[in-house]
């Protein structure tokens, strides 16, 4: 018998992972989850939920006198060297169970045991010596008797969630890996129904109806324009910029004031932790230029103003022309503003264990130029063009790990500020194509398989 | 006519033949395919399978599209009782084959043999859909 080889050829010059050391390692990983799940609810049951319930439902009613009462120690090394105690109220009580006359210590529900001696104190206080009380016994051992009953609700919701966890991810990954063994990889391309459920984030894109891989242009049209019939969404880098510069600030100074309090306590306190004030310096320089670094890019932000682009038909087909409009807010003089046409291709990888995506512009055409552009807050500038795909382009594509997009990029070089850009994405058909109307629900790509099983 | 065969010393071969030259066909066409199973060995084959499909090559992690797909077990129609098989399917109108910088995409007739025991062997027979030319060509200003 040979064993499968650990690396296996794929297409051109990679080496990737063996099919069946992934699936053997795939489904040892999830069997792991699996049992885990299956142990961790099992001991949670027996442990937990079945005493309970038994209490609740199978342990007879009685009455009963409190004859003595006392703490319960629980001493537990947990982890060792490191002592844990608790601490539960028991009560010796006499009562009648099953016609006989018997004396016992009271097992309370495990939601009793308390690390606060004070508050187990308190507990048992509540308990009068010679008082009498309902009390519930355990016919099979009638010795076992409780003065409380009840459910601990999160120790419930604890042994249903957390097991219940890893049983889902375990068993759907479990049971994944079972539809596909065997099966080529054309078969379970073209499985559909259950694997979308088991494994949604390996779907394809949405297309467009009949268009397989092209994707769905209806989130690009539902903006109408003032002049022409549809503006287009914008797609800015700087905002991205924006947004990363602001996380970074925020969660670098909450480090940088989580220290500085630990600092402020103890100089309260008169003490001086020099290491502590040696590491808040450079924490500090930092958290204030990460405030400065986003302040800057959101003064940039807002000071450009707004770019629009409208255009008089969408979704464009290769060949034909389109009417576009450009507009420019905001104050001051941009001393160049220009409009190009792009082709932009992605792809998304893995690398170790990170996911990288690589772009790349591979046609670009420049449509229109303009110089010392000046907009003012109550007139901006607008220029038209005429844009044209070339006959015989690529259609825009989508699939899980690779696209083909295109786009319209406006670029403007400001007086005082750096350059910007600002991305229109709009979606190319395939040549003489009749578009179809926008789907109004998700249309997956897979639409045009046909599968016929063929045997007798 | 065109045609295609994997060979090996100890491989099957299959001869593929297209219905059109030069293996170029345009969106909406009717594919039509014939093969021919040889270099079996008296090796059963218990499954053959038929998709016609689209996958991407380049610099991502590769896509899979399949388009027709058709899986047969009946004995009777695969060797030894019969070694040669055919399917039709109209294809789509896209994705387009493409020649891009990091993103290829291709469309290919696969078929696939399942011997007795666990072994399988695939044969892939690449075609063009639609006349897109590659990327940066001729016109690219980048």
């Amino acid at each position: 018998m040979r064993l499968p080889r650990f690396y296996a050829k794929k297409r051109g010059h990679r080496r990737t992972g063996s099919r069946e050391w992934g699936v053997f390692g795939d489904g040892l990983f999830h069997g792991t989850l699996l049992i885990a799940g299956l142990c961790f609810g099992g001991l949670l049951v027996s442990g937990v939920a079945a005493p309970e319930w038994r209490i609740n439902h199978e342990f007879r009613e009685s009455r009963g006198t409190v004859l003595a009462k006392g703490l319960a120690r629980t001493t537990v090394h947990d982890p060792p060297g490191t002592v844990i105690t608790s601490w539960r109220p028991c009560l010796r009580v006499r009562y009648l169970a099953n016609g006989t006359v018997r004396e016992s210590w009271s097992h309370g529900p495990s939601a009793e045991n308390t690390t606060d001696r004070e508050m187990a104190l308190r507990r048992l206080a509540a308990w009068k010596l010679g008082e009498e009380t309902t009390c519930w016994y355990d016919p099979s051992a009638p010795q076992t008797v409780v003065l409380q009953r009840g459910y601990s609700w999160w120790l419930w919701l604890l042994s249903l969630l957390l097991p219940g966890a890893l049983i889902l991810i375990g068993g759907s990954g479990l049971v994944r890996g079972l539809r596909a063994w065997g099966k080529s990889e054309e078969h379970r391309a073209a499985s559909v129904g259950l694997s979308e459920l088991l494994d949604p984030l390996a779907q394809p894109a949405l297309a467009a109806p009949g268009y397989p891989a092209v994707p769905v242009w209806d989130d690009l049209v539902n903006s109408p324009g003032t002049i022409l019939k549809y503006r287009l969404p914008i797609e800015s880098p700087e905002s991205w910029t924006l947004v990363g510069f602001g996380l970074f600030a925020l969660l670098w100074n909450a480090v940088v004031v989580v220290l500085a309090v630990g600092a402020g306590l103890d100089l309260l306190g008169g003490r001086i932790d020099w290491w502590l004030f040696a590491l808040l310096v450079p924490f500090l320089g930092v958290g204030i230029g990460g405030v400065v670094l986003f302040a800057r890019s959101l003064i940039f932000a807002t000071a450009i103003g707004p770019t629009q682009l409208e255009i008089s038909d969408h979704p464009l087909l290769p060949g034909r022309r389109y009417d576009v409009l450009l507009a420019q807010g905001g104050t001051g003089t941009i001393q160049s503003l220009t409009l190009t046409l792009e082709l932009e291709e992605q792809a998304t990888f893995r690398q170790g264990t990170d996911t990288r995506t690589e772009h790349s512009v591979v046609w670009r055409q420049p449509v229109a130029g303009f110089h010392d552009v000046s907009a003012a807050p109550h007139s901006r500038f607008e220029a038209r063009a005429v844009v044209e795909i070339p006959p015989g382009s690529m259609h825009s594509f989508t699939s899980a790990h690779n696209a083909v997009r295109w786009r319209l990029v406006v670029r403007g070089t400001p007086e005082r500020w750096p350059v910007f850009s600002r991305i229109f994405p709009v979606v190319v058909f395939p040549p003489d194509a009749e578009v179809p109307e926008p789907p109004t629900r998700p249309v997956a790509s897979r639409d045009a398989l046909r599968s016929i099983e063929v045997s007798r | 006519m065109t045609m295609a065969a994997d060979r090996g010393a100890t491989m099957p071969r299959v001869d593929v033949q297209f219905d059109r030259p030069h293996r170029q066909h345009e969106p909406r066409d009717q594919l039509s395919v014939r093969y021919r199973i040889e270099g079996c060995d008296g090796e059963r084959i218990r499954a053959i399978e038929h998709s016609v499909l689209w996958y991407t090559e380049g610099k991502g992690e590769e896509d899979i599209g399949v388009h027709f797909f058709q899986r047969i077990t009946d004995r009777a129609m695969m060797p030894p009782a019969l070694a040669a098989g055919a399917f039709s399917t109209p294809l789509p109108q896209s994705p387009l084959s493409y020649e891009g910088r990091i993103v290829k995409v291709r469309w290919c007739v696969r078929v696939r043999l399942f011997f007795d025991g666990s072994r399988d062997f695939v044969s892939e027979h690449v075609f063009v859909l639609g006349r897109i030319p590659p990327a940066g060509l001729p016109a690219s200003r980048t």
